[in-house]
């Protein structure tokens, strides 16, 4: 490809004592581009993907934003070169409302510096009107909300921001058959506006219908990056299961190329 | 009183624009009921109780409880705590009247009170943060640290004679009516507004502006609340934490100044379980000790509460053991309350 990738993680390891728990990983994701990355729990795939946030320091390995060579030692640091996340657990903090979670590390301020809460919560209410028409609870805790409405803010910070790589880690998990699907269309519309997306998930449906490429990490290691077309569900369970491809995929592959 | 209660309606409109009460105004506002109640009920109880000269003593023997209880809202929001605040208000005290003895002006000496306090804090601050230090192991240790220092600095022995500018910030007032009598002796006519009054006044309204208005107290909050979800945010946890204990240590130190102009004496073992007090004033004002709640209004009532019980029982000729009691169960009653609230 003559194309520039957004993101490239070359021979990324994180090593926790012994434990080899990214173990050589190398990535890459183009505009434009949904990439499912799948695996096992403690695959190594959340760890990997907290590396590229910013949230965790890698062992060995080179990270290359536009082809730039970056280190990035904190969230903001990642954020600041385009990359934001939605975490499985959200990262939200439980005692404030939507526009300061929402705004949370990057205040918007008056001209003497104190907090705009009053265009914070504008802001805030377009971002999430585009997501959700029906969040109203602007200035209630954000604990006392449903965990769609929470999801909403989460996807809100995400994409609020000049985002240009976008980490989802199972965004669909605790949300419902129709907040699924609002994701979905969202995961579409980004891609559309060309943002690179990486897309951590369990459920094959999602997979299967959003990527364009999936990544197979097994025990640390990745074990194949293919794309969406040349593998079938089943070939993706053998990788995640076994860490291979079944015998007789390329034989198939073969079959199907002629 | 009304004077220490403005905080609590000038925190702007705010507060106060979402029309069904959270659970934190509730809770201030069943406190301050509790504050009324316990005015009326003293009031009634005792004469002397509901006077202008008594109400003034309420204010200057709640300032320096009330400064304490300011910082420790600010430590306790970050899901910390300080118990060292007593021990470093006498060390900051005895800084300052060592440095009063050796020939530096007052407001400069004080000034080193302060920076004493500030850098006990910093201390706290750093080995919770870097060396991973529960907070309460850490600044047991400061507490214990700087008790012993202020002893060996001193001799345990008090430091007196300090000079009549030392006692002008703890015995002064504002607007102080003297009238010379025929007989020579003067006569007061208004006793003023006592300086650490107006000093807790300032400094609860430069800290509730700091928590509600300003990104640093946006984020002591967050911290609080969720830690991990703050440092994903890109708040800087560890800076934000340090902050609220060099903030709690250096109004430590302006306290240790309150306290030890208004006896004119900086007493090594002044200060003893004040950090107590201070962590009951901040709780009975609403701040949760798992972080994240927290007002520097509700931590005023709780001061006010807990100053006026004491003055209150003390009129009354109540013991200071049963005073004791009552305080322990005001505590323990303000947090059940709470959490019944919460449970709903």
């Amino acid at each position: 490809m003559a194309q520039t990738p957004l993101v490239e993680m070359i021979g990324i390891e994180k090593h926790f004592g012994g434990v080899r728990a990214v173990d050589h990983v190398s990535l890459d994701l183009y505009p434009g581009e949904v990439v499912g990355v799948l695996g096992h729990n403690g695959a190594g795939k959340s760890c990997l993907m907290r590396i590229l946030a910013g949230a965790m320091l890698p062992s060995a390995g080179e990270i290359r934003v536009n082809g730039t060579p970056v280190t990035f030692c904190d969230p903001n640091e990642a954020r600041k070169a385009g990359i934001e996340t939605i975490y499985q657990t959200l990262a939200l903090a439980d005692h404030l409302d939507a526009p300061s979670n929402l705004f949370l590390g990057r205040e918007l301020k008056t001209r003497f510096g104190n907090l705009d809460d009053t265009r914070m919560l504008e802001e805030s209410r377009k971002v999430l009107a585009r997501l959700n028409p029906n969040f109203k609870n602007l200035s209630d805790p954000v604990s006392s909300l449903s965990g769609g409405q929470r999801q909403v803010i989460a996807i809100a910070r995400a994409i609020y921001f000049d985002t240009k790589i976008l980490i989802m880690d199972e965004p669909t998990a605790a949300l419902g058959p129709s907040e699924t699907a609002m994701v979905a269309d969202l995961i579409r519309q980004l891609q559309a506006e060309g943002i690179g997306i990486l897309l951590v998930s369990h459920d094959m449906h999602d997979v299967f219908e959003l990527c364009n490429r999936v990544v197979v990490m097994n025990k640390g290691s990745l074990v194949g990056t293919h794309d969406i077309d040349a593998v079938t569900k089943d070939d993706v369970l053998s990788l995640i299961v076994k860490g291979e491809l079944p015998a007789d995929w390329s034989a198939r592959n073969l079959e199907a190329a002629q | 009183m009304s004077q220490a209660l403005k905080p609590a309606a000038g925190r702007g409109p705010a507060s106060f624009a979402s029309l069904m009460p959270d659970a934190g105004k509730i809770h201030r506002l069943s406190a301050l009921l509790t504050l009324l109640l316990l005015i009326v009920g003293f009031a009634l109880a005792s004469q002397s109780f509901f006077s202008v000269n008594n109400g003034l003593t309420i204010l200057l023997q709640t300032s320096v409880i009330g400064l304490l209880g300011i910082g420790m809202t600010m430590v306790i929001i970050t899901g910390g705590i300080d118990l060292s605040v007593g021990s470093v208000l006498a060390l900051a005290g005895v800084g300052t009247a060592m440095a009063v003895k050796a020939g530096v002006p007052v407001g400069l000496a004080m000034g080193l009170g302060v920076v004493i306090g500030a850098a006990c804090g910093a201390v706290n601050g750093l080995v919770v943060t870097k060396a991973k230090i529960p907070p309460f192991v850490a600044t047991l240790g400061m507490m214990l640290m700087a008790r012993g220092l202020a002893l060996q600095l001193t001799g345990a022995a008090p430091i007196s004679q300090l000079g009549e500018a030392f006692g002008r910030l703890g015995n002064g007032a504002l607007f102080r009516v003297v009238e010379l009598q025929p007989n020579g002796f003067p006569k007061v006519i208004f006793p003023g507004i006592p300086y650490p009054a107006i000093l807790l006044l300032v400094v609860a309204a430069g800290a509730a502006y700091m928590l509600h208005r300003r990104q640093i107290g946006r984020h002591i909050y967050a911290t609080g609340s969720n830690e991990e979800a703050a440092r994903l945010s890109g708040v800087r946890v560890d800076r934000t934490k340090l902050y609220a204990y060099v903030m709690s240590g250096a109004l430590a130190g302006l306290a240790g100044n309150v306290l030890m102009s208004r006896l004119v004496t900086a007493q090594p073992s002044e200060g003893v379980m004040y950090e107590l007090d201070a962590i009951a004033t901040a709780v009975i004002g609403g701040a949760s000790l798992s972080g994240g709640v927290g007002t520097v209004s509700g931590t005023m009532i709780g001061a006010f509460i807990i100053g006026i019980l004491r003055n209150g029982l003390n009129m009354a000729g109540v013991s200071a053991f049963i005073q004791q009691i009552v305080i322990g169960a005001v505590v323990i009653g303000a947090v059940w309350i709470d959490q019944m609230r919460n449970r709903r």
